[in-house]
């Protein structure tokens, strides 16, 4: 199968269930909730190292948001309810809460529900103050620019972390100028969100190690600079690859995703050094999501 | 299915106690047993279908023709279901809800919502003393649901209260939000003396200036309260007749008391609310 003259692997992306909430955060302007949500998804590419998986999902209108203020979606992924609930704690008290003018308020409904205000109010010292409006309670907590609103809960829903493809290219620049692409036409898509550092992925990695004290390691089939050395899957044209690893709320949320990434890279061909599209998989160990790309891009 | 429908013939020489006619207490019972329903009137007993004409038979909307303020107790411990009242309706409406709605064409006796639990009460005229208060004996007034009341009120609103919301568009009378432990009172026209007199916590949100700042509260000066754009937006989303909240800003004087009694409560007069539009 071939888009635009790229070649696409006969292969599937492998992806595993995780455990996410989405979070809405407001502040007084745009740039200030940019803030806050860039603090809070910062460190949080994977939850190898970092605890947790989380990225922006959509800017929000001022009509969109509880408060009528222009706020950021975002989605926080980790592989347990306990992970998630520590990460949302963490992330909420020492980079949204500490943001000036922001708020916090729950993006998803569901009955098994994680702290947002509930665990935050303490930080009131007994000066805090609930309020229940339209049945859902919210936690007023006094600081020093005003009050940080936030509500008391968000709700746990099941989600999927690892989908993902392989930009196989003639070089760096030129895999980097059609992921930039991808990763935009994936912001469009609505609960999937890329969580690498520019939603890139520039050392993937396989599981395990030789080293035993390592739970990942690298990538080396896909890596350059050792083909020839070890079983490479890739072609003498071939001078660099980049991932793009998608998490998503449900299995159609990482389709979509995908099949609008890979269309995006494509769209550059092979004349512009872009050759194959291959995915990430560990023969069907790792989850039980499999992604194939072929038919996802029928 | 059409909605019941209970017609008042001519108006009552006493009070009638309307408690035994929810939508949850009337669903499943027919037409001929709902006609021998047996409600005080004074010292006497009378029959639904001794007062009232009856017609249809969904008992989850349930329309109350031609009240008048001696109906009272009307969705007393209500829990679910709605009950649309056209004329006025007499004390304690509503009293010790739980769920569902009741919608008032006219005015409202008193006791109105007393000792709520949830639910919704819309009052399209105006309502009498004590909206949300606490029962004669009890030591807590309302704790959850909404009373809107579009007209005015009078003394004691939110007496003792302990959740929920109470807006009142019009004028209010004294002694509002006494005692009050928790909640939130909205109320946009002028309001009587002696307001948040013993409030421990709760907020009591004013469209304007009280004639003077309470005794026993102390002004933090103008802030701009984020958690009112909050409040605002979602209840002019919620109903109709609150969707002038939408526009209003965040700005107001804040007083924090009542100090006499170590109360953590506050006073919020908005600064930039639409007066004009209140009744």
């Amino acid at each position: 199968m071939r888009i635009n003259g790229v070649l696409i692997d006969d292969t599937f992306a492998e992806a595993f269930p995780m455990k996410a909430t989405r979070l809405i955060i407001t502040a007084m302007t745009l740039k200030w909730a940019y803030i806050a949500a860039n603090s809070f998804t910062g460190f949080a590419s994977s939850v190898i190292a970092c605890g947790c998986e989380a990225d922006i999902e959509r800017e929000l209108s001022p009509e969109e948001t509880p408060d009528g203020r222009p706020g950021i979606a975002i989605i926080i992924f980790a592989m347990s309810k306990k992970q998630l609930i520590e990460q949302v704690q963490r992330r909420v008290g020492q980079s949204v809460m500490t943001t000036a003018t922001s708020a916090c308020f729950a993006g998803s409904r569901s009955a098994d529900l994680i702290p947002l205000g509930k665990s935050m109010r303490y930080f009131g010292d007994g000066f805090q103050i609930s309020k229940k409006i339209n049945g859902v309670r919210y936690w007023r907590i006094p600081v020093m620019h005003g009050e940080f609103v936030c509500e008391e809960t968000s709700g746990i829903v099941p989600a999927i972390g690892g989908g993902n493809f392989m930009v196989m290219a003639k070089t760096s620049r030129m895999g980097l100028a059609a992921c930039e692409q991808a990763i935009k036409a994936i912001r469009g898509v609505h609960g999937a969100v890329t969580t690498f550092p520019g939603g890139i992925v520039g050392s993937g990695s396989k599981i395990g190690s030789k080293y035993k004290f390592m739970k990942a390691s690298t990538n080396e089939a896909f890596c350059p600079t050792l083909k020839g050395q070890v079983n490479s899957v890739l072609t003498d044209e071939i001078g660099s690859v980049l991932e793009i690893v998608i998490d998503g709320l449900n299995e159609a949320a990482i389709r979509n995703a995908m099949y609008a990434g890979i269309h995006a890279v494509c769209k550059f061909g092979p004349k512009k050094g872009i050759y194959r599209i291959g995915a990430g998989n560990y023969g069907g160990k790792l989850g039980p999501y499999h992604f194939h790309l072929r038919k996802i891009l029928k | 299915m059409k909605p019941l429908s209970l017609t008042l013939r001519r108006n009552a020489f006493c009070r009638i106690d309307m408690s035994p006619l929810t939508p949850d207490r009337l669903q499943g019972v027919t037409k001929s047993a709902l006609a021998k329903i047996q409600l005080q009137c004074g010292r006497r007993q009378v029959t639904v279908g001794g007062l009232f004409d009856i017609a249809g038979q969904d008992a989850s909307l349930v329309q109350i023709r031609r009240a008048t303020d001696q109906l009272f107790r009307i969705g007393c411990q209500m829990r679910s279901g709605m009950i649309e009242i056209s004329g006025h309706a007499g004390d304690n409406l509503g009293e010790r809800m739980q769920g569902g709605e009741i919608r008032v064409r006219g005015d409202a006796g008193e006791w109105a919502g007393a000792a709520m639990l949830g639910g919704e009460i819309s009052i399209r005229g105006s309502a009498g003393d004590r909206v949300g208060a606490a029962l004669p004996g009890q030591i807590t007034g309302m704790k959850g649901g909404l009373i809107l009341v579009e007209g005015n009120a009078g003394d004691r609103i939110g007496e003792r209260m302990r959740g929920g919301s109470i807006v009142v568009l019009g004028k209010t009378g004294s002694y509002m939000a006494g005692k009050m432990t928790a909640g939130t009172i909205i109320a946009m026209g002028r309001s009587g003396q002696h307001i948040g007199l013993g409030m421990k916590r709760g907020t009591l949100v004013l469209g304007r200036k009280p004639p003077m700042v309470p005794a026993g509260f102390r002004s933090t000066g103008p802030l701009k309260m984020e958690f009112l754009r909050l409040l605002f937006k979602q209840l002019g989303m919620s109903r109709k007749p609150l969707a002038m909240f939408k526009g209003f800003g965040p700005e107001a004087i804040r007083m924090a008391g009542d100090q006499s009694v170590a109360g953590k409560g506050e006073i919020l007069v908005l600064l930039n609310a639409c007066v004009g539009s209140a009744p």
